[in-house]
C-alpha cells in the first residue's frame, strides 16, 4: 500500500528496479510540466507554512486568553478604532487575527484531510481488491456492506460518530476528539468509492491472461493482488483519490456547516470559511476572503498536483 | 478532431443558452401584489392550541384572537371580550364578550366557543394547559358575559390569556377536532377557523402558507393587503438575499452582522427593538463537583457565590455588545428587560468589567490559580450564541479560569441540560407573561414538579426567601406591594448571583423599502398592521 | 440471470433491514424530540407522559420492531413535527428533489462525458487545459460557499435568478408538482442544478478523460486508427464505450450523491425537496421522517447499484462468464 498519491519527496520506498526506472522518469516528466513544479512548490509551501505556524504566526488564535473582543472586525492592515492594533489580513469577530487563523485552520485542514484520505484509501482498497477477487461471499458482504454506507449521508455517519464519540471520550481529550471524529467521519463515507472502482476493475483484470499466468505460476493470491492487480487498478483509484483529498478537506467545512465540524475556538479552514460566510453580505470581506482563497489554492494545487501524478505514474502511458 | 471540437463547443452553447432562455423567463415575470415574508421557522401546526411556541402563536395571532390581545406598545387590549373586571375580593374575572364578531366560516361568535375553548385549550392534550393552573371554573353567565374563576387572586390574569385563542365550538365538533392531537394531527393542524383579520386560504407546511383579508372582521381595517404568504427560509444569508432581491417583502430576523449594511441601502429598511429575551450565564448550584474539568475534579467552585461573582465582574458585556451584536443589544443587570412589568428600576445596575476584582474574588475564594471547566452553549438557538460563548471563553480565561466550551445545536443542548451535563450554560429567557414573576416562577424558584415550579432552574438554584415570595407576588393586587416584593427578589438574585444576566437580545427585522409595519417586542409580527406602499 | 436478479433483491432486503437498524441505534444521539413538542412551560411529567406516548421510553431494537411492522404495512408513522402521516410529506416533497436531482445529473453527465472526451482529445490543447484547471476551481470550494456566491452574484447582485424555492409549481397527475412548465420554476431550477451538479460533472469529466487516455493508447485503438477508421468512429465506438466500466460505476455512485448531497444545496437554496425535509427533521429530532428518508433513500441505492451491475453485465461481457461460472 505504499503507491498512493504522495509529494514526490515521499516516493515508494520499495527497492526493486521498477522504482528506479520509475523514479527517473518521474522527475524527467516533474522537470517538463510547470503546472507540476509550480503546484508542488505552492503545496509545500503551504505544508510547511501549517507545520511551522507556531513560529510563523503573529499571534496564537488557539489561546483565548490572549484575544481582546475589542479588535474584532478590524479590516486589513487599518489600525483598529478602539484599540489602535493593526492586522495584515485584519480580524475576525473575535478579534483573531485572519492570517494567524489561517495558519492554524490549515494545520488541521491538512491533518483531517490526509488523514482521512489515507484511511478511506487503506480501507476502500482493501476491501476492494478482497471482493473482487476473491468473488463469492465475502465480495456479497463487503458490496451489501458498501451499500449499506451509502445509504448514509456523510453528515449523518458524521452526527452518529460525534455522537457516540461525545459519549465515550473522556473530558481531558474532547477537544482532540472532534478532530478525530472528521477523519473517521469523512473517512469512512469516502471509503466505498475507491472499493467499487478497484473491485470493478479488478473483476476485468482478474480475468485476463496475465493474472490467470501468474495464478499458474503458483503466486499466491496476496501477492498476485499486490504486484499484478493493484497497479492496474492504480489509475482511477488516483483520480478519486486526488479529489478526495481536496475534497476531505472540503467535507470538513460542509460538516462545520451544518454544526459538526472543527470547534470554533480551534477552527479549520472550513470552520472560518463557515464563520465567515456570515459576514459576506455585511461588509466584512476578508473574513471569508483569505480563509476562502487559501483553500482554494490548496485544493486546486493538489488536483493540479494530482492530475499529473497520475500521468506521470501511469505505467501504461510510458 | 475538429467536428469533435465543434459538436462540444455547441453542447456548451445549448447548455448555456438554455440557461440565458430560462433568465430571460425570469427576468420579465411580474412580481404578484402579494405580500410576501420569510421567517426562520414555519409554525408547525395550525392548532392555536397544540404547541405552545411562539412561532406558533405568532403566526396564528393573525387568524384566531383571544379575548384580549396585546397592543402595538404590549398594553392589554380589548379584543374579543370589549371589557372586564375582578369579580369579587379577586375570586376570579367576568368578561364581557364583543357581539356581532363572525368566524371566518360564518358562524357567529359567544360565551359557547369560549367555554369550548377553555375546556379545549386546558385539557391535558393541550400544550397550552399550563395558562389556567389558576382556574377553577369557567361559568357561562349570559351568551355574551362568562366569568373565569380563580383559585386564588390573579391580578395578572387577563394578560396572561392573551394568546389563548377562541375556536369555534360548531366547526371543531363538525371537523371531528374537539381537542388538539400534537402527536397524530387533525383537521385543525391544516385548516383554521378563528375571528381574526386574516383567514388561512392555503397550507403547505414547510413550504407556505397563504393568508387573505377576513371580509367580515369586526375590526377597523388598518392594512391594505389582499393577500399575504409566508414561506419559511432557515438559513440566515438566503433569506437576506431574497429580501435584498425582491423576492420577499419582509425577513425576520436579520442577521445582526448585516444590519449597518442594510441601513445604507435605499430599497431595504431595518427595523430595530428590543426584544424580551434576556441572554444569561447559568450554574450548577447543586453539583457536588465539576465535570468537565481536568484538574478540580472534586469540588464545584460555582457553588461558592465569590466565583459567580467574579464570573459577573470578568464579562466584558459592552464589549461583546459592541462587537458581536454590532450595538443592537443593551446590557441587563436581572432576568427581565425593562420593557417587562416588574421591572426593578432600583436594580437596573449590571456588575462593572473589572477583571482585577475578578481575580481578587477567585483569590478569595480559593482558586487564585484559576481552574477549568466545560462551558455548554446552543449554537442555533439565539441571536450569535456562539461567538458569545467564544468572547465568553476568552474573557474568563484573561482572569484564569478556562472554560471548555462546547457549543451544539439546540436539539442536543435541552436534554445535556436536563441530564446535568455542565459546569456553567448559556440561556436565554422571554416571559411569555411579558411579567418578572414568570422567570421567578421558572428559573428562580427551587424546582418542585408537583407545584409546577423551577421547571428550567437547571442549577438548582434555591433560596427560601425566594419561595416564600412567589405566591405572594402571584396573587397580590396592589401594585406598589407587589413591585416591592419582585424588587426583593431581584436583589436577591443579584446578591447570591444566581444567574450572571448579560444582555437583552434585539430584535431585528428586515422589509422592502415601501413596506410599513409595527415591531412588537414579543416578536410576534402581526400582519394586520402592514402597509404596502 | 433470473437467479441473479433473485438473489440480489434478497440481499437488498438484508441491506434496507441492516440500514433501518443502525439508523434506529443512533436517533438517540441525535438529539431528543420532546423539547421541541413542548412548549417553555412545559413539566417533566409532561415530558415523561409524552415520551411513553410516543414509545420512545422502549429500547431501540422495539421501536425499531414497530416502525417495521408498520413499514410493511405502508405506514411510516406520522411525523412529531407536522402531525401528519410521514408518506404523505415525502411524496408531496419526492417531486422537488427529483427534479432537481434529473436536471443536475444531466448536467452533470451530459457535460461530464463531453468535456472528459474532449480534454482527453486535445490533451494538449490549450483550451483542453483550461476547461481541467477552471473545472478544478468550482470543486475546490464547499458546496454550500458556492450555492452563497451563486445567490450573491445571480439574484443580490445581478437580480436575474430567484434567490430561493422553486417558483411556480404545476400540479401533474394526482401527487406530483412540476416547476419545468412555468418561467418561474425553470429559473428557480438554475441556480441550484449548477451548484449540485458541478461536483459530479467534475469527476465524471476526469474519470472519463482518464480513462480516454489509457484506452487510446491501447493497440486495438492504434490497429483501428490504421485501418483508416474515421477519429470519430475510433473515439466513440471503440474508445469511450471501452471506457464506461469505471465510468458508469462512478455515474451509478454520483447519482447517489445527488441525492444525498441535495441536502446541503436544499439548505441553501431553501428548495422544498426530501432533502430539506431531512435536514428539519435532524433539526426537530423528527424520528418517523428521518427513518422514512433513510429507507427511501436505500432504496433508491441498492436500485442504483442493481442497475449498475446489470450493466456491467451488458457492457462487458467477460464479467458474464465470470457470474455464470462462480457461485
Amino acid at each position: 500500500m505504499t503507491d498512493h498519491p504522495a509529494p514526490p519527496k515521499d516516493l515508494p520506498k520499495d527497492p526493486s528496479r521498477l522504482r528506479i526506472a520509475l523514479q527517473s522518469d518521474f522527475f524527467y516528466s516533474f522537470r517538463r510540466s510547470p503546472v507540476a513544479v509550480v503546484s508542488a512548490v505552492i503545496v509545500l509551501t503551504m505544508v510547511l507554512a501549517a507545520l511551522f505556524a507556531p513560529l510563523i504566526a503573529p499571534t496564537n488564535p488557539f489561546d483565548p486568553a490572549s484575544l481582546n473582543l475589542m479588535n474584532g472586525f478590524t479590516p486589513p492592515s487599518t489600525p483598529n478604532a478602539f484599540t489602535g492594533d493593526s492586522f495584515v489580513l485584519g480580524t475576525d469577530d473575535q478579534g483573531r487575527d485572519v492570517l494567524s487563523t489561517i495558519l492554524y485552520g490549515m494545520r488541521i485542514s491538512l491533518f483531517v484531510g490526509l488523514a482521512a484520505v489515507l484511511f478511506a484509501m487503506v480501507l476502500g482498497i482493501s476491501l476492494g481488491l478482497l471482493s473482487g477477487y476473491a468473488g463469492g461471499w465475502t465480495d456479497t458482504v463487503i458490496m451489501r456492506a458498501a451499500d449499506v454506507q451509502l445509504t448514509f449521508p456523510s453528515i449523518l455517519v458524521a452526527m452518529l460518530i460525534f455522537g457516540v464519540a461525545k459519549g465515550v471520550t473522556p473530558v481531558e481529550y474532547r477537544d482532540q476528539m472532534a478532530i478525530w471524529v472528521l477523519i473517521v467521519a469523512i473517512g469512512l463515507s469516502d471509503w466505498v468509492q475507491f472499493a467499487r472502482v478497484v473491485r470493478g476493475a479488478t473483476l476485468v483484470e482478474k480475468n485476463k491472461d496475465y493474472v490467470a499466468a501468474a495464478r499458474l505460476i503458483g503466486r499466491r493470491p496476496g501477492a498476485i493482488m499486490m504486484r499484478h492487480i493493484l497497479p492496474n487498478v492504480l489509475s482511477p483509484v488516483l483520480v478519486i483519490a486526488t479529489i478526495s483529498l481536496a475534497l476531505a478537506i472540503i467535507a470538513e467545512a460542509t460538516l462545520s456547516f451544518l454544526g459538526v465540524g472543527a470547534p470554533p475556538t480551534q477552527p479549520s479552514l472550513g470552520t472560518l470559511i463557515r464563520i465567515g460566510q456570515g459576514f459576506l453580505f455585511s461588509g466584512e470581506w476578508w473574513i471569508l476572503f483569505f480563509p476562502a482563497i487559501t483553500l482554494l489554492t490548496l485544493a486546486l494545487s493538489v488536483n493540479l498536483l494530482g492530475d499529473w501524478l497520475r500521468d506521470a505514474l501511469n505505467p501504461r502511458l510510458r | 478532431m475538429l467536428h469533435r471540437h465543434t459538436a462540444t463547443a455547441l453542447t456548451l452553447i445549448l447548455t448555456a443558452g438554455l440557461a440565458a432562455g430560462l433568465t430571460l423567463g425570469a427576468a420579465t415575470g411580474v412580481r404578484a401584489e402579494t405580500f410576501k415574508w420569510a421567517g426562520t421557522t414555519d409554525p408547525q401546526t395550525m392548532d392555536p392550541h397544540a404547541v405552545n411556541s411562539a412561532p406558533v402563536l405568532g403566526f396564528l395571532n393573525n387568524v384566531y384572537e383571544g379575548l384580549v390581545r396585546r397592543g402595538k406598545d404590549m398594553t392589554v387590549e380589548p379584543a374579543l371580550a370589549t371589557s372586564w373586571e375582578p369579580i369579587g375580593d379577586g375570586e376570579g374575572w367576568r368578561f364581557h364578550l364583543r357581539e356581532g364578531v363572525t368566524f371566518h366560516d360564518g358562524s357567529s361568535f359567544d360565551a359557547e366557543d369560549v367555554l369550548f375553548s377553555y375546556q379545549r385549550a386546558s385539557d391535558e392534550a393541550s400544550d397550552t394547559r399550563s395558562w389556567f393552573a389558576p382556574v377553577s371554573e369557567v361559568r357561562i353567565v349570559d351568551p355574551y358575559t362568562v366569568d373565569i374563576m380563580t383559585s386564588a387572586p390573579n391580578p395578572i390574569f387577563p394578560g396572561s390569556i392573551a394568546n389563548w385563542m377562541i375556536m369555534d365550538k360548531g366547526w371543531a365538533e363538525a371537523n371531528a377536532t374537539p381537542l388538539p392531537d400534537k402527536e397524530n394531527g387533525n383537521y385543525a393542524t391544516l385548516n383554521a377557523n378563528g375571528t381574526g383579520a386574516f383567514q388561512l386560504v392555503a397550507r403547505e407546511p414547510g413550504l407556505r402558507t397563504v393568508l387573505e383579508p377576513h371580509d367580515d372582521w369586526w375590526g377597523e381595517v388598518e392594512h391594505n393587503i389582499t393577500r399575504a404568504e409566508m414561506t419559511p427560509i432557515q438559513n440566515p444569508a438566503t433569506a437576506l438575499a431574497a429580501l435584498l432581491s425582491g423576492d420577499v417583502d419582509f425577513i425576520n430576523p436579520v442577521p445582526i452582522q448585516d444590519v449597518a449594511r442594510l441601513a445604507g441601502n435605499g430599497d431595504v429598511n431595518v427595523i430595530q427593538g428590543i426584544e424580551a429575551r434576556v441572554i444569561m450565564l447559568g450554574f450548577p448550584h447543586e453539583a457536588p463537583a465539576l465535570k468537565y474539568s481536568a484538574e478540580t475534579t472534586d469540588a464545584n467552585p460555582f457553588a461558592d457565590a465569590r466565583v459567580r461573582q467574579a464570573v459577573a465582574h470578568a464579562i466584558n458585556v459592552p464589549a461583546i455588545l459592541q462587537t458581536i451584536m454590532r450595538g443592537n443589544a443593551e446590557e441587563v443587570a436581572q432576568l427581565v428587560s425593562p420593557a417587562m412589568r416588574g421591572y426593578s428600576n432600583a436594580q437596573a445596575e449590571r456588575p462593572a468589567y473589572d477583571p482585577d476584582k475578578a481575580r481578587a474574588l477567585l483569590a478569595e475564594a480559593g482558586y487564585p490559580d484559576g481552574f477549568s471547566f466545560g462551558l455548554k452553549c446552543p449554537n442555533n438557538r439565539y441571536l450569535n450564541d456562539e461567538a458569545v460563548c467564544q468572547a465568553v471563553t476568552g474573557m474568563l480565561a484573561q482572569v484564569g479560569i478556562t472554560a471548555n466550551l462546547d457549543a451544539m445545536p439546540v436539539q442536543n443542548y435541552w436534554p445535556e441540560l436536563r441530564a446535568d451535563n455542565y459546569d456553567m450554560y448559556l440561556l436565554g429567557w422571554s416571559p411569555g407573561t411579558f411579567d418578572a414573576e414568570h422567570p421567578i416562577r421558572f428559573l428562580a424558584a427551587t424546582p418542585n414538579e408537583e407545584k409546577k415550579l423551577g421547571s428550567w432552574n437547571f442549577g438548582g438554584y434555591s433560596n427560601p426567601r425566594v419561595d416564600e415570595l412567589l405566591p405572594q407576588i402571584q396573587s397580590e393586587i396592589d401594585d406598589a406591594k407587589r413591585q416591592a416584593m419582585i424588587d426583593e427578589v431581584t436583589a436577591i438574585l443579584q446578591d447570591d448571583v444566581a444567574y450572571v444576566p448579560l444582555y437583552v437580545q434585539p430584535l431585528v427585522w428586515g422589509t422592502r423599502s415601501n413596506i410599513e409595519l409595527t415591531q412588537r417586542p414579543d416578536n410576534f409580527f402581526i400582519l394586520r398592521w402592514v402597509t404596502v406602499n | 440471470m433470473l437467479a441473479f436478479i433473485i438473489r440480489r433483491v434478497a440481499q437488498s432486503a438484508l441491506v434496507l433491514l441492516i440500514v433501518g437498524l443502525v439508523a434506529f441505534s443512533m436517533f438517540r444521539f441525535v438529539g431528543d424530540p420532546i423539547d421541541n413538542m413542548l412548549g417553555q412551560e412545559r413539566t417533566q411529567a409532561d415530558i415523561e407522559r409524552l415520551r411513553v406516548q410516543l414509545g420512545l421510553d422502549q429500547p431501540f431494537p422495539v421501536q425499531y420492531y414497530k416502525f417495521l411492522e408498520g413499514a410493511v404495512q405502508g405506514n411510516f408513522g406520522v411525523s412529531y413535527r407536522q402531525g401528519r402521516p410521514v408518506a404523505e410529506i415525502l411524496l408531496e416533497r419526492a417531486p422537488a428533489t427529483l427534479e432537481l436531482a434529473a436536471v443536475s445529473g444531466l448536467l452533470a453527465i451530459v457535460l461530464g462525458i463531453a468535456l472528459g472526451v474532449f480534454t482527453a482529445i486535445r490533451r494538449n490543447g490549450v483550451m483542453a487545459n483550461v476547461i481541467m484547471s477552471a473545472s478544478l476551481i468550482g470543486v475546490s470550494l464547499p458546496t454550500f460557499l458556492i450555492g452563497i456566491l451563486l445567490i450573491y452574484l445571480f439574484s443580490v447582485e445581478l437580480g436575474w435568478l430567484p434567490s430561493f424555492g422553486r417558483g411556480e409549481t404545476v400540479r401533474v397527475g394526482d401527487w406530483w408538482t412540476t416547476g419545468f412548465l412555468t418561467p418561474s420554476g425553470r429559473a428557480a431550477l438554475i441556480l441550484p442544478s449548477i451548484t449540485l451538479g458541478l461536483y459530479q460533472m467534475t469527476l465524471i469529466m476526469r474519470l472519463v478523460r482518464s480513462e480516454m487516455l489509457e484506452v487510446l493508447r491501447q493497440d486495438y485503438i492504434r490497429f483501428a486508427r490504421a485501418r483508416g477508421l474515421r477519429d470519430r468512429v475510433v473515439n466513440f465506438r471503440h474508445a469511450l464505450k471501452n471506457t464506461m466500466v469505471p465510468v458508469i460505476t462512478v455515474i451509478g455512485l454520483q447519482l447517489g450523491a445527488i441525492i444525498a448531497f441535495a441536502i446541503i444545496t436544499e439548505t441553501v437554496f431553501q428548495w422544498p425537496g426530501v432533502g430539506l425535509l431531512f435536514i428539519n427533521a435532524v433539526q426537530f429530532v423528527d424520528i418517523p421522517v428521518m427513518a422514512a428518508y433513510l429507507m427511501l433513500i436505500s432504496v433508491m441505492f441498492v436500485g442504483i447499484n442493481l442497475i449498475v451491475d446489470l450493466l456491467y453485465f451488458l457492457i462487458d461481457p467477460r464479467l458474464r462468464v465470470d457470474r455464470a461460472g462462480g457461485h
